[in-house]
């Protein structure tokens, strides 16, 4: 290896980002302003009925509206549908149509879609499509849906379950009878979802000269939505483009296929000519993708000293109307079920996992997939045990946390090495002060502080061979980098990654700066088009730096390794070390015999008799990353300060803290940055958040007056510190970072409130109502307890 | 239909508009500044904030036809193809923004405040900040880092920048 340690590292350095500029000044180009010639504007008739079988679809009034009005209803499309396979046979195949066939099975569900040459007047007619329903009953819930009475959403299916399976490892029975303590609770999260601010939006335009199709949409996996709308319209990849350009947010929200992506694209070989479709508010909150709506009963089982012997988890998650692609309806509750074991260290455990199908708004990911909620269960459930031991909650965990790596958990999965024990020991420092205030107002009358934690670890940057046991659509874990050094020395890099915030076009930048002796300012990242990208996933799953940023570094050490072998031929030194740094390649042990990169670049490409005999022209590669095995596991704690008012109930969240280790840093501004963002959307959903449903299905949270999302005047500063434990499983170290934000806040917030009030937090949202509710039985438990 | 006149970052317009079309879709689609985004369109996330006549306004809840005589400014018009606001360049600095979407709303909404605080000379408080950008929604940055930015160029304007 060559000397690095003088070179200037941009791995590790805040780099401002290379793409504010075009954000900031107004220059982005976001879905709603791709705009084609000639384009037609779709608006889409959606159910009005939860559950129902459609009669007559009247059309004539739509029509009778003007000339360009045109209609298509389930009849055109019938066969046409996102599919949602699995290849267990505990798991339930789903569909759903592109526009409805016979039955529709949520609120918002597509019927029919109209098109209209202006987007006002195509609203208009989608007004006028009129529809009739033979209604039919409702499936609510979890409870519901696993009733005996209650009928079956699909034809040939024995129950309303998507999938129902187990987890285990070790010897949960011998657990069970050498526990002294056995502590059973049963917790809950609501239906929430991650909300991007950009609502979702696809334009397709049919191009005759090339015969390609090109598929503009908000999506955060511009690759595999080529290959479904390739598969299901049986259209050529090559002739195939989709492109995501600036995407508004994502969250996991905009990680799936959605049938109006497909639609749109089939409409577009229809017609001839571009179509577009922009979802509105009301549209995205009743049918894009939900997420969260969990039960979990757990029994953890415990000998005298307090050590945890084994758990037993119950998990069912309201999965909505359809199973979803690529990650389908087991993704959730599966999820949960592989991760409640956490960081701590015992030796037996059996979970049972089922998704059910409800009448609702399809589940899908959201930053953190069933993490959030697991983590709340699971750390509701370690300060449950920790109350009926009568010890510290923070002492208890330390008793039981993981503390030799790597570690072969219950379940099989191994850990890389992480800081679970140094990060609890640094939030019981950090929070001192705040402890102490909570004990002194534990009984207060007026104003109770009540402090409480979340530890957890999160496996991500998965590998394929994890995709490979859950045999679902996603099937493989890969993130892909092209780096290509131009003949002016400048470099381009493509990633099959997609930035919706992250600021890819810059930590990739990083990344192959420091590989290729450059500075990152002479690097261009792209992304988001499947033209000019790499085959890969796409960005989700916490695998961006890890994944996409070993794939990058891959690529340019591969283009490093050409340029030393040509510096050395043009500097006479063959067999020597040579270092690229500061834009020069230079002999490690004479610095002073060095060449400019770009000459060595210009060399390559457009003077090959300088080369080394035998050495081909260009300065390009390209590598794959795949995710280890059982992934990487990054750790952290949340801690939340709340302070209640017991006369109103009002809840102020003084302090949030987070200590997190999730490897190599690239870009400390953007880690803090990712960090934040996601903690305050885990603030959305312990205090605010929840998609509420009537007994009929009808969703009644259909803009954000009732949907609430946190504002900044509830929010305090985020405190972000960082231990920075790097993996030898990824090719820079790191670990993944997205979506551990939004995993700890549920379960650090409940257990700040149950800590003031002296009670058992058993579910979220934590609004104003349910912190009134519990006062109320707090007070009245002291009362007669007193 | 009904044609109107329009002052738009300087540059003045008639268009001939629907009485029912939003101020926001003119701006987008007729004169074709994108950097006005559309949230929500029912006046809770604050992403479509432009001042007109001064004030920052809804494009999402105003007409376009209410507007006729009106000036407006839209992100386009505060610092340029290189944002270089003092307001927009600390945004940059502290990480204010991360998918970008809610950002011309949050520099619309907050460009006024930031500009009385420098003429005041003080720099505002932490609350102070969070309830001038309460009606704006942010969903990626969790605020913490606008917070910083207000403060970085309510500070820069007072002593000078630097940046």
């Amino acid at each position: 290896m060559s000397q690095t340690s003088e070179r200037p590292r941009n791995i590790g350095a805040r780099v401002l980002r290379f793409e504010d500029p075009r954000l900031l000044s107004g220059r982005a180009r976001y879905i709603d302003d791709i705009r084609r010639p000639h384009m037609l504007h779709l608006a889409i008739a959606r159910s009005q009925e939860a559950h129902a079988r459609i009669g007559e679809i009247d059309v004539e009034s739509a029509l009778a509206l003007s000339d360009d009005i045109r209609v298509f209803t389930g009849a055109d499309t019938v066969g046409l549908a996102v599919t949602a396979n699995a290849e267990y046979p505990e798991v339930e195949f789903s569909q759903q149509p592109l526009l409805a066939q016979d039955r529709v099975r949520f609120v918002g569900e597509p019927i029919a879609a109209v098109l209209a040459d202006d987007p006002y007047r195509a609203e208009d007619a989608a007004g006028l499509v009129f529809i009739d329903y033979e209604v039919l009953t409702a499936v609510s819930g979890i409870a519901a849906a696993r009733s005996q009475e209650s009928p079956v959403l699909f034809e040939g299916w024995r129950s309303n379950l998507f999938v129902e399976r187990q987890m285990k490892g070790g010897d949960l029975a011998a657990a069970r009878a050498a526990a002294t303590h056995v502590v059973r609770r049963t917790y809950r999260t609501h239906r929430q979802a991650g909300v991007p601010l950009e609502c979702r939006g696809v334009v397709a335009e049919y191009d005759p000269m090339d015969e390609t199709l090109t598929v503009w949409s908000s999506t955060q996996i511009p690759h595999l939505l080529r290959t479904y709308i390739s598969e299901e319209l049986e259209w050529p990849e090559t002739r195939l483009r989709v492109v995501a350009p600036d995407v508004g947010g994502g969250f996991g929200v905009k990680g799936q296929i959605f049938v109006e992506e497909v639609l749109v694209a089939w409409l577009a070989l229809q017609m001839g000519c571009a179509v577009k479709w922009i979802e509105d508010r009301r549209e995205h909150l009743i049918a894009s993708i939900h997420a969260r709506e969990h039960e979990h009963t757990l029994e953890a089982y415990l000998d005298a000293e307090g050590r945890l012997l084994g758990l037993q988890a119950d998990i069912s998650v309201d999965c909505g109307a359809y199973s979803t692609w690529p990650f389908t309806a087991a993704s959730d509750p599966g999820m949960v079920a592989k991760v409640l074991p956490g960081p701590y260290d015992f030796g037996a455990y059996e979970a049972t996992f089922r998704g059910v199908a409800t009448n609702k708004c399809p589940v899908g990911t959201y930053r953190g997939v069933g993490r959030p909620s697991a983590v709340f269960s699971q750390e509701r459930l370690m300060d449950d045990i920790a109350a009926e031991l009568g010890c510290d909650p923070l002492e208890f965990r330390l008793k039981n946390i993981i503390r030799d790596f790597p570690y072969k958990n219950v379940l099989g999965f191994t850990y890389d090495e992480g800081s679970y024990a140094a990060s609890l020991e640094k939030t019981r420092e950090l929070l001192a002060a705040d402890i102490a205030e909570a004990h002194r107002t534990r009984t207060s009358d007026e104003t109770r502080i009540g402090v409480g934690l979340a530890c957890f670890v999160e496996q991500t940057a998965h590998g394929t061979p994890d995709f490979t046991r859950r045999r679902v659509p996603i099937e493989t874990g890969y993130e892909s980098a092209r780096v290509e050094m131009m003949p002016d020395g400048s470099v381009l890099v493509e990633t099959g990654l997609q930035n919706h915030g992250q600021g890819h076009e810059t930590t990739l930048a990083q990344v192959a700066a420091d590989a290729l002796g450059v500075t990152p300012q002479e690097i261009r990242v792209r992304h988001g088009d499947t033209l000019t990208t790499p085959y890969s996933v796409g960005t989700w799953g916490s695998r961006g730096a890890a994944l996409g940023g070993g794939a990058v570094h891959m690529a340019a050490m591969e283009v490093a390794a050409k340029l030393r072998a040509i510096a050395a031929h043009l500097l006479q030194a063959e067999g020597q070390d040579i270092v690229l740094g500061g834009g020069y390649a230079a002999l490690a042990d004479d610095p002073d015999r060095h060449i400019e990169i770009r000459h060595l670049a210009r060399a390559a490409h457009r003077n090959l008799e300088r080369l080394p005999d035998g050495m081909g022209p260009g300065l390009t590669a390209l590598a794959g990353c795949d995710g280890p095995a059982d992934g990487t596991y990054s750790n952290a704690v949340h801690a939340a300060v709340v302070e209640i008012d017991m006369h109103s109930g009002k809840l102020s969240l003084r302090r949030f803290v987070v200590v997190e280790d999730c490897g190599t840093i690239i870009n400390p501004m953007i880690v803090d940055g990712q960090v934040r963002g996601g903690v305050v959307q885990g603030i959305g959903s312990a205090l605010f958040e929840q998609f509420v449903y009537s007994e009929e299905c009808q969703p009644l949270t259909t803009n954000f007056a009732d949907y609430l999302l946190p504002a900044a005047p509830e929010i305090p500063d985020i405190e972000v510190h960082h231990i920075e434990t790097p993996t030898p499983l990824t090719p820079l170290g790191a670990k993944g970072l997205g979506e551990g934000g939004a995993i700890g806040p549920a379960a650090a917030i409940a257990n700040a409130v149950s800590n003031a009030l002296g009670i058992s937090v058993s579910e979220t949202p934590l609004n104003a109502n349910a912190i009134w509710t519990l006062i109320q039985s707090a007070t009245g438990k002291s009362e007669t307890g007193g | 239909m009904k044609t109107i006149s329009l002052r738009v970052n300087g540059v003045s317009y008639s268009v001939t508009v629907e009485p029912r079309r939003l101020l926001a879709d003119v701006l987008r689609q007729d004169l074709e500044l994108s950097g006005v985004h559309i949230g929500c369109a029912h006046g809770a996330c604050g992403c479509c904030t432009v001042q007109i006549d001064g004030y920052p306004q809804l494009s999402c809840l105003t007409f376009a036809v209410q507007c006729n005589g009106a000036e407006i400014e839209t992100v386009e018009g505060i610092g340029g193809h290189d944002a270089g606001h003092p307001l927009q360049k600390a945004f940059r600095t502290e990480h204010a923004l991360q998918c970008g979407y809610c950002t011309p709303g949050f520099l619309m909404a907050l460009k006024p405040f930031v500009e009385q605080a420098i003429e005041r000379g003080r720099i505002p408080e932490a609350d102070e900040i969070r309830d001038a950008m309460s009606g704006n929604i942010c969903r990626c940055t969790g605020y913490h880092s606008i917070v910083a930015a207000v403060r970085r160029a309510v500070h820069d304007g007072i002593h000078g920048d630097s940046a």
